[in-house]
């Protein structure tokens, strides 16, 4: 007999991280095609691939939540699918309105589930419920699809109706056709070649329109044919043959028997688009064949990366016995000692680099919620804001960019309120009514540039001027560079109508993006020009835990200092520095650096005064320049952060074993060039 | 040893399936995320019952259901469908199709294994 019993308690407790964790995938997927649908309103409905996506995770949703008891989420993700399901069976036209109810529909899916794991109160969501019925309620008859004219390729027989629609589509694109047989054999298995993985790299040649299973004649296994549609260009097939599959051009009403048929593929020439390539993009990004991906405990990385952590301070530790040895041991057997240390240290950095790989996630999925605000924000007010993405494809650690999130949102969605201008300022200005925000994320070395940018009125520094006066932040003769302006966005409490921190009302502010970016050993910078735009710059590590420093020495104390921290080590004479009022300071490349003496900073005892001393260039543009009396040279390290809140001290990142048994402090450079400014 | 093949496109549930099954003594799971795979996995390794969910994305489990009661090798497999509460297929369709048994999710998995017990010693394999 059927049951639809509900779990018990305990099981469930098993399974419910991988529930929300699928969950949270899904329903990303499912706010992201529903933004793309957003390009379908008011079109015929020729591709249904994106609605069919849709329909699919919401049904998966609403079994998770069933399994899970959670009968709002249940009921909404079942509304939510009815609703397009009518929209697929042209039984319903989809407009503007309706999918703001879909989204908001998703939206509250969401906080349905974010409730139930923090285990809040769920909220309401009747009057989305009652709205996706009333939308539902008009529904029309549907329409018969236009027939196609001129073409010559006859589909075969047996297409669904929604293989029809995709072959029909592919026909009006002028795409090739091609007829793949794929026979599974355990050889090809163990050689990672199965039907997923043909069916994923049929889907980067082109698009599956029909895939099925046959019988051979032998009746024994299966053989998979797919008839696959490849846009008008040269499409080569040919190193496929060996493994299993054999491919012939299709052109005929009945599916020729594979290898009999070898006609050259007819183009239909009715147009030649290029190839659609956001719905490739699309199908390469749905859920992929489950066998490839393996879910991961986030706290396993750690632990694996700790255990490297490990692993790089014994074999420092190593290399400062082999130098012990040098005296003691026949040079060619010390020699052998220290090729051996060498390709170690090597192939360490190959097992580090590969687990941080493991833990490295594309920034894409962050910047696609961006969309989301952006939509969000500008709906209840007059602005027009285009959203441009780049470098979506930039990796980054899963760490890093969980970490980065709330501060993207923060800064995104001031560029929306007080960077972007109403259409009508814009227009006066001579500015196209449409504001952009631009989104962009690459790698630069071992470090990721995150760029969040707008074209709105930029920062009015005389007002902040004004403002920060009158809170006594700022003296009254002072004036503002770029750098202090950022500065002092960035105080907790600092507001004025004009400058970016200004009711987020989600309780992060500018001094949370400030400590964030720090916390993570990364740098922010502003660039902002009086009716032109503002730029935030983010420079972050592509992971953390372990890092090159550089090992430097004021007075007897040794310091290690994170080398992406530092833009550049400069030599300087004594002589070349200038005292001003209280403040030591060199030139250098046309800017002024202040000096920042280690020595007094933690009140170490001076070494007799020497003629030369090193000048580390704080990274970012902090114009600060950090004082130490030797290099030591350069060494990879683990970051152990002091967590003793007794031990935490301003300047101090964290602290490190070197290879000799010494622990070193590691400088958090970033906030020892945040130097006494004018205003504090 | 037996072998069951579990079908669903949620990797949570089909961890809930084999979670639900450990009970069983001398079992070993085969998983796959779709249709075409799931034939394949067929194809080419023993399997002695499969769990087949219905809605997926390239193939409905109907499909795969109909055309392995269509194959020579496979007619006789014992499937259990496990379909979606409110799904439009409903009991007498999957039965029409050749289901051996039908549950709906969320199912109780104390149900789930005797209905796989039951089924395997039963099977001729």
């Amino acid at each position: 007999m059927p049951t639809e019993g509900t779990l018990s308690e305990a099981f469930l407790t098993e399974f419910i991280d991988d529930l929300y964790a699928e969950y949270a995938e899904r329903l990303e997927f499912v706010q992201r095609d529903l933004l793309a649908l957003e390009t379908l309103i008011g079109q015929p409905l020729s591709d249904k691939s994106l609605l069919d996506a849709l329909l699919r995770h919401l049904h998966t949703l609403k079994g998770l939540s069933g399994t899970i008891n959670l009968k709002p989420a249940e009921e909404l993700a079942h509304h939510l699918e009815s609703y397009l399901r009518a929209v697929r069976q042209e039984q319903v036209e989809l407009s503007v309105a309706d999918l703001e109810i879909l989204i908001t529909g998703a939206k509250e899916l969401e906080q349905i589930i974010t409730a139930h794991r923090t285990q809040q109160a769920l909220p309401e969501i009747n009057s989305t419920l009652n709205a996706l019925t009333l939308a539902l309620s008009g529904t029309t008859v549907a329409v018969s699809p236009k027939p196609l004219g001129g073409t010559v390729i006859t589909p075969p027989p047996d297409l669904t109706v929604s293989e029809q629609e995709r072959f029909n589509t592919a026909v009006q694109q002028g795409f090739s056709w091609w007829q793949v047989d794929f026979t599974p054999s355990p050889n090809l298995a163990e050689r990672g070649i199965n039907v997923n993985m043909v069916r994923q790299r049929l889907e980067q040649l082109g698009r599956i329109i029909q895939s099925k299973p046959l019988i051979p004649p032998a009746g024994q296994g299966f053989v998979f044919e797919f008839l696959v549609a490849t846009p008008p260009a040269n499409t080569d097939f040919s190193e496929w043959q060996l493994e299993g599959m054999t491919y012939t051009p299709y052109s005929s009403v009945l599916p020729a028997p594979p290898s009999q048929e070898s006609k050259p593929a007819t183009h239909t020439n009715l147009t030649h688009d290029p190839p659609d390539e956001m719905l490739l993009t699309l199908n390469n990004l749905a859920l992929g064949p489950a066998a490839n991906l393996v879910r991961v405990d986030m706290a396993r990385l750690d632990e694996l990366m700790r255990l490297i952590g490990e692993l790089v301070t014994s074999r420092a530790r190593q290399e400062n016995v082999v130098k012990q040895l040098k005296l003691l041991l026949p040079s060619a057997q010390w020699r052998l000692l220290q090729e051996t240390n060498l390709v170690l240290e090597r192939q360490l950095r190959a097992l580090r680099e590969g687990v941080m790989r493991v833990r490295m996630v594309p920034m894409g999925t962050a910047f696609e919620r961006m969309k989301f605000v952006v939509r969000d924000l500008i709906r209840d007010t007059q602005k027009q804001v285009k959203l441009e993405l780049q470098g979506q494809e930039t990796e980054i650690d899963k760490l890093v960019v969980d970490r980065m999130m709330d501060p993207l949102l923060h800064l995104v969605r001031n560029a929306v309120s007080h960077g972007i201008e109403t259409p009508v300022e814009r227009l006066a200005q001579g500015k196209p009514a449409e504001g952009i925000i631009r989104l962009q994320a690459y790698t630069a070395g071992e470090a990721v540039i995150v760029e969040v940018e707008d074209d709105g009125q930029g920062i009015a520094i005389e007002q902040v001027m004004v403002q920060a006066r009158s809170q006594q932040l700022l003296a009254a003769d002072a004036t503002l560079q770029t750098r202090e302006l950022l500065e002092l966005l960035c105080r907790p409490g600092f507001t004025t109508q004009s400058c970016p921190d200004l009711n987020s009302g989600r309780g992060v502010g500018m001094d949370v993006v400030k400590n964030t970016v720090s916390l993570l050993g990364g740098f922010l910078t502003l660039d902002t020009k009086a009716g032109q735009g503002t730029k935030f710059t983010i420079q972050l590590p592509l992971t953390l835990a372990i890092v090159d420093a550089l090992i430097v020495a004021a007075g007897e104390q040794h310091f290690a200092v994170p080398q992406l921290s530092i833009r550049e080590v400069i030599e300087v004479e004594t002589t070349a520095v200038t005292q001003l009022e209280n403040n030591e300071i060199i030139a250098h490349r046309s800017e002024i650096l202040m000096l920042v003496h280690l020595t007094q900073v933690f009140g170490i005892p001076v070494t007799p005064s020497r003629k030369k001393f090193y000048v580390l260039v704080v990274g970012g543009d902090s114009g600060v320049g950090i004082v130490v009396e030797r290099l030591l040279g350069k060494h990879e390290i683990v970051v152990q952060p002091l967590n003793d809140s007794l031990v935490q001290v301003p300047g101090i990142a964290g602290a490190t074993e070197l290879g000799n048994g010494k622990i070193v402090l590691i400088l958090d450079v970033a906030q020892l060039g945040q130097q006494p400014r004018n205003f504090r | 040893m037996k072998h069951i093949l579990i079908v669903d496109d949620s990797i949570t549930m089909r961890r809930m399936v084999k979670a639900s099954l450990r009970s069983l003594e001398n079992t070993a799971f085969e998983e796959a995320g779709n249709g075409l795979e799931a034939l394949e996995r067929l194809a080419l390794t023993t399997v002695d019952l499969m769990i087949l969910d219905l809605n997926m994305p390239d193939m409905h489990g109907l499909e795969v259901l109909k055309f392995v009661r269509k194959h020579q090798t496979f007619h006789n497999l014992p499937v259990i469908v496990l379909t979606t509460r409110g799904d439009e297929t409903n009991r007498t369709t999957t039965v029409a199709a050749g289901a051996s048994y039908y549950l709906t999710k969320p199912f109780e998995p104390k149900v789930l294994a005797e209905q796989v017990q039951q089924l395997l010693i039963s099977s001729p394999h």
